[in-house]
């Protein structure tokens, strides 16, 4: 959409733009952090609640450093890492295909469009027993309990992406007899880009809960499981270690679909900039 | 501050917390009472002493709380609760940890957990499950406990089947074939099993060893500072247990003041669920802890790796509350 050659050419000479604020924004990050552990460091020293509640971010680092070098942590994170790529990579391909469809046809969106919200309203934690019998009890009854919670953001984010197209493009586009495939590629998925991406966003860390709620219901490894097994044994710092992979692997994979965001969008940056 | 640190982290820890002992304005101590599993005939002995007053004439008042065995456990160790229903192999887990809780009621005698297995599939002895697969709820709790104990009573190694994590869907992941045998509780799944027309082997850790099973639990700063509470809870209790063995009709009747579902279809099955788990607290001395079960508990839990060390088992429970 409304790229010009000059501002395609500017391209290669514009400064690569660094975000405003991004430095203050690492720094902010860091003391945010330092500021929790030390909260939290304080209320396990002073306030006596037993460390079976809350232990200590000691007792957590050495339980992740046993962990670790045991190989038991790397072992669980990989396979639920696995399970969530293959989940996210599942439902953004599911979402993004209906998404489209469901986009350029009204009557099919007005048709599925209640069966899909009404598939919303059900609770995962209720239909992953439900999967992991029908699919077993491997790895792909939580990869698709993933994908089916990554589902719904990707669809919505593209049915409004592919709709914000402004109508006059896509009389320009026809007037210059563009094939849909040159209309896709050259309108559609640019203008549906910012959508899509803020969905992918969402999607992203949807995904790590989907693949731990099917490790919760039955599995012998995953993080999910890890913090099964950490609550049964009464091993509350195995639990805060799980929990923290997990937070680190959302933080990931959020930080890594708005790296490809930013450099994705680009271009608008240096329109603007224009 | 503490106080409010430990709330606040227990509301964090521990889903639909509710005041933990209310003071009440006649003298009547309200205590809440976590259960470990949905409302059920299985706990029919506390829904009989509620009903006819047995709590109420020891100056109690019970609020019964559906949360996780686990976190009932915690609250319990963390001085929050004084009492939680809780099995003999969590009390030598928490107490690995530090928890400091004792077990002072057998409720149930023998430990309710079986492997079941279709009946055609000539499993009749757990030496018959080398080479299967076995499905288990998870890798942990009464449920490993149970057939860890069993494999090792016939002799085999604990990887002798492949165990293969299903959740709870003993009954359907065994109707579907997708293990040849699973892990449940003999007073529930082979019931419900039967009446959907598939009948099943059970193979009952009971009948190969005696292990710790459910009970009342407390802390050891009540059993200091307050033992008359707990012999109050104990008596209450036993009551409870008393009437339902003598008249579990009666009994059953009462549970359907607490229990949704009893009537229609399901108030068979539900009957035979609870003559089954009778079975499981019939005892010449109600209440009473056996130390071989005990001592058997520990020894299945070092074989499975699931307590690193030996316990003082003096200190894990005690008879002495026994009314």
């Amino acid at each position: 959409m409304a790229r010009s050659g000059r501002s395609r050419s500017s391209t290669k000479e514009a400064t690569p733009p660094r975000l405003p604020g991004e430095a203050a924004r690492l720094v902010f990050f860091g003391v945010a952090a330092a500021g929790t552990l030390l909260a939290w460091y304080g209320i396990t020293r002073w306030s006596g609640v037993p460390g079976f509640l809350l232990p200590t971010p000691a007792a957590v680092g050495a339980r992740f450093l046993t962990a670790l070098e045991d190989g038991s942590l790397l072992r669980h994170t990989a396979v639920t890492l696995s399970e969530v790529l293959a989940g996210l990579g599942l439902g953004v391909v599911a979402g993004a295909s209906l998404g489209y469809w469901l986009a350029k046809s009204p009557r099919a969106e007005h048709l599925l469009s209640p069966y899909i919200v009404a598939s919303q309203a059900i609770p995962i934690v209720a239909i992953a027993p439900l999967l992991i019998i029908w699919l077993g009890p491997g790895r792909s009854s939580k990869i698709l309990i993933s994908a089916l919670i990554v589902f719904f953001p990707i669809l919505i984010s593209t049915i409004a992406g592919i709709r914000s197209v402004p109508n006059d493009l896509r009389d320009l586009m026809r007037s210059l007899r563009a094939t849909r495939r040159q209309t896709l590629r050259l309108l559609e998925i640019p203008a549906a880009a910012p959508f899509f991406l803020g969905g992918l966003k969402i999607g992203s860390t949807l995904a790590v809960i989907g693949a731990v709620v099917g490790e919760f219901v039955g599995a012998d490894q995953g993080l999910g499981f890890l913090v099964n097994l950490g609550r049964g044994l009464y091993d509350t710092a195995l639990v805060f270690t799980a929990l923290l992979v997990l937070i680190a692997m959302a933080l990931v994979l959020y930080s890594l679909a708005a790296v490809l965001e930013r450099e994705t969008l680009r271009w608008r940056h240096i329109e603007k900039d224009h | 501050m503490k106080r409010l640190v430990l709330l606040s982290t227990l509301i964090v820890l521990v889903p639909a917390c509710t005041p933990a002992i209310a003071p009440a304005p006649d003298g009547v101590r309200s205590i809440r009472l976590p259960m470990g599993y949905l409302p059920s005939v299985q706990y029919a002995p506390f829904y009989v002493a509620e009903a006819r007053g047995y709590f109420a004439e020891e100056g109690l008042e019970l609020q019964f709380d559906y949360a996780f065995e686990t976190d009932g456990v915690k609250l319990v160790g963390a001085g929050e609760l004084p009492f939680s229903l809780a099995s003999g192999e969590q009390v030598l887990l928490a107490r690995q940890q530090e928890l400091p809780v004792v077990y002072v009621f057998g409720w149930w005698q023998d430990y309710p957990v079986a492997i079941a297995a279709p009946a055609s599939s000539g499993i009749e002895r757990p030496s018959d499950l080398a080479g299967r697969t076995v499905g288990i709820p998870l890798l942990g709790g009464a449920s490993y406990i149970g057939y860890a104990a069993m494999l090792s009573a016939d002799g085999l190694p604990l990887d002798a089947a492949t165990l293969q994590v299903i959740g709870f869907t003993q009954a359907e992941a065994l109707q579907a074939g997708q293990v040849d045998a699973a892990v449940v509780y003999a007073n529930n799944e082979p019931i419900v099993l039967a009446s959907q027309g598939f009948p099943v082997d059970v193979l009952r850790v009971a009948d190969y060893v005696t292990l710790a099973s459910n009970g009342i639990i407390t802390n050891e700063a009540t059993l200091r500072d307050d033992p008359d509470l707990v012999r109050r809870m104990l008596r209450a209790t036993l009551r409870g247990l008393q009437d339902t063995l003598a008249d579990p009709e009666a009994a059953f009747e009462i549970c359907k003041i607490y229990v949704e579902g009893l009537s229609g279809e399901a108030e068979s099955i539900q009957r035979q669920v609870l003559a089954e788990s009778i079975l499981f607290w019939e005892a010449d001395r109600l209440g009473y802890s056996q130390p071989a079960a005990w001592e058997n508990m520990e020894r299945v839990m070092l074989e499975a790796g699931l307590l690193a060390e030996t316990q003082p088992l003096d200190q894990a429970y005690t008879n002495q509350f026994v009314p």
